[in-house]
């Protein structure tokens, strides 16, 4: 192994995942990463019988929001291709579940699939115009996207019940599937997290995830040594939409009663893409900590500042961005590998 | 045929303040590449401000909206200075991350301080209005369109014709080049800030004598400044201005002929479809090419 | 005789009222250089860049290996085994000089390449521009020679039939010119066509066939490098009309 030196003083290097580039040569025998990730999700399902309802709801909250920042990461972080308008799969998803199974009585195990194929498809269509788009204009089509959908879907009240909402036969003889219950849901997010994690956990070692990285470091370079940029970023998309329309999906059924405003808020978009920066863009195990953290972190201040819980989450964004934009995950492997802990050199780094 | 005419009139005069809420937030993007998520707040806090001045001391409004101004002007200088500029150098989202998080934060921090509740300023003019032929134009709105074409024109001026806002344009064109001769870039991006929150803050002031606001608006206002922005191109003040005229009259018509929720999603699609054909916006430039990072 | 590995016929593009290349047409065989020279804003990196792909004609055309690929996206001109390197040069920054290299042997070819072909190419890629010893350093870590070399590694690794110089000398020492000089020649007797676009003289005079002078995105002058770079107009254009009116005078005196 190569020494590493610190860059030179004065060279503005925004913290990369340099880390990671050493990592990916594993020194460490493969099965004790497996043999750890599947004890902790052989307990993660076996803890339930342990908790109540309200405990089994939150933690499948949070199970969501990691699939949910784990599909903004494949597109935001690893792509670099900030999208703001993920909410529009996941509403998608949510009504093309609660349509189906409404309108025409299908089983949620049928309409779940749909869900995500109406997730890809959707990317491929917005994806392939869009990404012609760079930086915060991309950001910005796709929020616009995602408002547009929003707009759409309360303007056709036939199908989808309009600004009111629909609902979904959940119990009694109209159910097409028996509600999964706490328990239920709690499975069904554990595995699309666990689902989403692995996706990225194999994306980040595959020629994809090189041919991601590459466009985002340095896109006119990535195309001159073939990499087709329109192909890899649409299917980056394609990816992102498929496990947000996924987890769209679940939340409708698990919710029963669903709106436009609640499926298409905008502020699922901004926390998904929270939890992957803090917990670290771009790579594997990021999204996953910032999801449960920040998750955590809010239930916590919902219930001990009831009131106030919003105004304190806004501060600490402010103060985690300033401090920690690169997120936990790399800021804790560089402070790792330095032995020293910084805060203060990040702000050195970007700062006017 | 009158209801059309009527509409449009509404709609010139609705989109003359809509520009004025968008050109600051325009002017900041195309100057210092900062998309502001808390623009919105800025807007609805200058209507607090103007508010809050008319019930506890009765001050008139357009005196509130000198005041909503100044403290926006100051607010905004400040939190440039000591904070937005820290990250200025950093990948896009962060800016975009970190004003979501101001935006929370004074949005929520009104709504402790003042509650959800629906304010208005209160003008004694308010209902009157004068009637061109069968075209009622109310005093309010009137007022409140002539002001902020004023404002805007206020700006163009001071950008070409003082140092200031000379030096301004030339940092927002190359930041490194402006330093090199001389220019306090941090100063410079702290008074643009501050000017563009200021305006906002006037938009607010004014628009609180003509509707009603609460905390919950600022969202809907800094969305329509991106729309705005981009159709007029970033940093293009007379942009701005045509781009705000244009969308508040399209969706004077829309609100005419389609429901309400509908002329939205229009707003939308026509933002989407500008960004496709013409990243540029209407009357902008190539921004990601001509752009010198320092 | 087969076709030309690159030729460019009455290429030019408008940005704008601004006309940045206009009627230039040139061909370079397999295993010959092509200097590049003009002053600058002369239209050399446009002319790298519409050959490239990155950006698209207002006319005229591109022929690699007798295909005409005028207009092609980038990778597909990649896939057409014409590799290139950028003025300002931007390694992959997240990923070691290896991983750099290896994309190129990942992607560049017209088949997918697995993994153990791509390292494999990879190793001798490496090889040939001197980094194997650097192979698991970052480019933040490399110095700006070995730099130039990853970037000249990077387009390699596709295994170019036509490789497009951006100022790759560019602040180089002596020594490390001549590294790179010397590279380019074991490339040249492999048959590979170069066009270099190169503001060092003692590069361009000792490896190019044939120099080819861009003067306000217009053709100058072409030949050999000797008489090129005796030509007066070359000499106006680069240094300006009074300087060489006053070498010319004292040349007399």
């Amino acid at each position: 192994m190569a020494t590493s030196t610190p860059p030179a003083r004065g060279v503005k290097a925004p913290p990369t995942d340099t880390a990671s580039a050493r990592e990916r040569s594993p020194a460490r025998s493969p099965w004790l990463g497996w043999g750890t990730a599947a004890c902790v999700l052989v307990l993660l399902a076996l803890l339930p019988s342990q908790l109540y309802g309200g405990q089994q709801r939150l933690l499948a909250g949070v199970f969501m929001f990691v699939a949910l920042a784990q599909a903004w990461n494949v597109i935001g972080g690893f792509a670099g291709y900030a999208s703001f308008g993920n909410v529009a799969f996941f509403g998608l998803g949510g009504y093309t579940t609660a349509v189906l199974m409404v309108k025409a009585g299908w089983s949620f195990w049928l309409a779940l699939p749909v869900a995500g194929l109406i997730g890809v498809g959707f990317a491929v269509l917005v994806g392939i115009p869009a990404v012609r788009l760079r930086g915060h204009y991309f950001a910005i089509a796709t929020l616009g996207v995602a408002e547009g959908t929003r707009e759409v879907v309360v303007n056709l009240p036939r199908l989808t019940g309009g600004g009111a909402g629909i609902t979904v036969p959940a119990v009694g003889p109209e159910a097409t599937t028996s509600y999964l219950g706490n328990y239920g849901f709690y499975q069904a997010f554990l595995v699309l997290a666990g689902l989403s994690t692995l996706a990225v956990w194999a994306l980040a070692r595959s020629r994809f995830g090189y041919a991601l990285r590459a466009i985002h470091q340095n896109e006119d370079g990535a195309a001159a040594i073939g990499i087709n940029t329109t192909r890899v970023k649409v299917g980056a998309f394609a990816l992102s939409g498929l496990l947000t329309a996924l987890a769209g999906a679940i939340y409708a059924f698990q919710q029963v009663s669903i709106y436009p405003d609640r499926l298409f808020d905008v502020s699922i978009t901004v926390l998904m893409v929270v939890m992957a920066v803090f917990g670290g863009s771009g790579t594997v195990f990021g999204p996953v900590l910032g999801a449960v953290g920040l998750q955590f972190l809010s239930e916590w201040l919902r219930t001990h500042y009831t009131e106030a819980h919003t105004f304190i989450f806004g501060a600490i964004i402010v103060v985690a961005i300033v401090f920690l934009p690169q997120g936990v995950v790399s800021f804790s492997r560089d402070a790792w590998k330095r032995r020293r802990v910084s805060l203060l050199e990040t702000v050195r780094t970007y700062r006017l | 045929m009158t209801q059309l005419t009527q509409a449009t009139v509404y709609g010139l005069l609705q989109g003359g303040l809509f520009a004025l809420v968008a050109v600051g937030f325009s002017l900041v993007w195309g100057v210092m590449n900062v998309v502001n998520l808390a623009h919105g707040a800025f807007v609805i806090t200058g209507a607090y401000i103007a508010w809050k001045l008319a019930d506890a001391a009765s001050v008139p409004p357009l005196l509130g909206m000198l005041a909503a101004a100044a403290c926006l002007f100051a607010a905004g200088y400040l939190l440039q200075r000591l904070l937005i500029n820290l990250i200025v150098n950093a990948p896009i989202w962060m800016t975009l991350l970190l004003t979501f998080g101001l935006d929370l934060l004074i949005v929520n921090g009104l709504v402790l301080l003042f509650t959800g509740d629906f304010r208005s300023i209160p003008t004694g003019y308010a209902t009157s209005g004068l009637r061109l032929g069968q075209v009622r134009v109310p005093y309010g709105r009137l007022l409140g369109f002539l002001l902020a074409v004023g404002l805007t024109l206020a700006l163009v001026a001071f950008m070409s014709r003082t140092r200031m806002g000379l030096a301004i344009r030339a940092t927002g064109m190359d930041r490194g080049a402006a330093r090199l001769m001389g220019m306090r870039v941090r100063h410079v991006y702290a008074v643009t800030f501050g000017i563009a929150a200021a305006l906002a803050g006037a938009a607010g002031a004014i628009l609180g004598t003509v509707a009603t606001f609460n905390p919950a608006d600022a969202g809907r206002y800094t969305l329509q400044s991106f729309v705005i922005a981009v159709l007029g191109g970033l940093g293009n003040m007379w942009g701005a201005l045509a781009g705000g005229i244009l969308l508040g009259v399209v969706t004077a018509w829309g609100g005419q002929y389609l429901s309400g929720t509908l002329v939205n999603a229009i707003s939308f699609g026509v933002l989407v479809v500008v960004l496709l054909v013409r990243p540029t916006g209407l009357l902008g430039r190539p921004y990601y090419e001509l752009r010198q990072e320092a | 005789m087969s076709a030309p590995v690159l030729e460019i016929r009455d290429l030019s593009r408008r940005f704008g009222g601004l006309e940045a290349l206009a009627g230039v047409s040139a061909t370079v065989g397999e295993g010959s250089v092509l200097g590049l020279i003009g002053p600058n804003g002369a239209g050399k990196t446009t002319l790298i860049n519409l050959v490239t792909g990155h950006l698209a004609p207002s006319g005229g055309s591109v022929l690699i290996d007798g295909r005409d690929l005028t207009g092609a996206r980038p990778w597909t001109i990649a896939k057409a085994r014409v590799a290139r390197t950028f003025q300002i040069i931007k390694p992959f920054r997240g990923m070691t000089v290896r991983e750099n290299v290896s994309i190129g042997a990942m992607f560049g070819s017209a088949r997918t390449a697995s993994p153990r072909r791509a390292a494999a190419r990879t190793d001798e890629v490496l090889a040939q521009v001197g980094l194997t010893a650097r192979a698991d350093a970052t480019p933040q870590e490399l110095s700006v020679a070995e730099t130039r070399r990853l970037e000249l590694g990077r387009a390699l690794a596709i295994r170019p039939r036509l490789l497009l110089l951006d100022e790759l000398m560019a602040g180089l020492r002596h020594g490390e010119i001549d590294a790179v000089l010397e590279l380019l020649r074991s490339l040249k007797a492999e048959g590979v066509a170069i066009v270099a676009v190169e503001h060092v003289m003692r590069a361009i005079m000792s490896i190019s066939d044939q120099v080819f002078v861009l003067h306000e995105g217009r053709e100058l002058t072409r030949g050999n490098p000797a008489e090129v770079v005796a030509d007066p107009r070359v000499v106006e254009a680069y240094l300006g009309e009074r300087y060489a009116r006053r070498s010319r005078e004292a040349g007399r005196a």
